[in-house]
């Protein structure tokens, strides 16, 4: 493909694309020069949830499954991305961590415009920078909202399952003793959860954890997670 | 608080990684198998259960009510 040809199908490409839409026709070839171009095998990793980000991705051919992994351990899908889609947008643009992991579905090629790039485009309006960054700002909360409230769920049934089994000590009914791999299978998450949740349980004062023993010191607390 | 970290030694291959990693050096090979050997140092951070690949430790936690009327 020659220079201009290449261009040319990435600036068409960029123009079906509504961040894109209304670039001049200069912009739009820089912006087209800046792309970064990668291609993913099925089911390759395209990024991590926590890691820094590269900039915007735009799906140009396959589709792209964004997710987080679930209390339970499983994945929490949240969007597929397919072909014309954007994704990661918010840390494109606030430049905070990817909220979410990527994957390619099926074999898949993406484009990155470069974060630098993308805010180039901001330069001449400072209005428009910040509300941008609010509005990552909000996609970021929410997607924080929809990982507390399967989270939650786990400390809850949790919570429960120490409050069936908790026995007194002077009780001559023997005590429970479970691991924590035994108490995620009985919950329905997995080990690292339930070491998450027990911690979060301890901060709320609802029990204590002494060495191998946890103390429900405020079975009301508990309750009140039902 | 003594540790109760519970070790198989059928299970164990005595790999070492139980060893290399528990941060209060609780645990030792003794005659090619794990064995807690200072028991009043484990914190129980159960990082040795998480870590042996041959599910040869067990971290039980035990399961207290305490009751405030009992006051303890
Ligand atoms: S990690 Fe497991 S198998 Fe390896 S020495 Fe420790 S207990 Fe044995
Ligand atoms: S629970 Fe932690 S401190 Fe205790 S033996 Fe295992 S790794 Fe060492």
């Amino acid at each position: 493909m020659s220079e201009q040809s290449w261009l040319a199908s990435r600036v068409a490409f960029l123009r079906t694309i509504s961040y894109f839409t209304n670039l001049g026709e200069e912009e739009a070839r820089r912006v087209g020069r800046e792309l970064l171009e990668r291609s993913f095998d099925r089911g390759q990793l395209i990024f991590i949830e926590g890691e820094s980000c590269d900039g915007l991705y735009l799906v140009k051919s396959g589709q792209v499954r964004l997710f987080k992994s679930s209390p339970e351990g499983r994945e929490i899908v949240l969007l597929v991305a397919r072909q014309g889609d954007t994704f990661n947008d918010a840390p494109a643009f606030d430049g905070g961590p990817n909220p979410v992991s990527a994957t390619a579905l099926e074999a898949a090629t993406v484009y990155i415009v470069p974060r630098q790039t993308l805010l180039s485009l901001l330069e001449a309006c400072p209005a428009a920078v910040g509300i941008v960054n609010v509005l990552a700002g909000r996609l970021r909360h929410l997607t924080k909202v929809v990982e507390d409230l399967s989270f939650r769920s786990v400390a809850s049934r949790l919570a429960k399952l120490l409050l069936e089994l908790a026995v007194a000590e002077e009780r001559v009914a023997p005590i429970p003793r479970l691991t924590q791999d035994e108490m995620a299978s009985m919950v329905g998450s997995v080990r690292d959860v339930v070491g998450r949740a027990l911690r979060a349980l301890e901060q709320t004062g609802a029990i204590k954890i002494q060495g191998h023993r946890i103390l429900v010191v405020n079975a009301e607390m508990l309750r009140k997670m039902l | 608080m003594a540790s109760i970290v519970e070790i198989s030694s059928e299970k164990c291959t005595g790999c070492g990684v139980c060893v290399i990693k528990c941060p209060t050096q609780a645990v030792a090979l003794v005659d090619g198998k794990a064995v807690i050997v200072r028991s009043k140092a484990c914190n129980y951070c159960t990082e040795c259960e998480t870590l042996c690949d041959f599910g040869a430790i067990r971290c039980p936690f035990e399961i207290i009510l305490v009751e405030p009327e009992v006051g303890k």
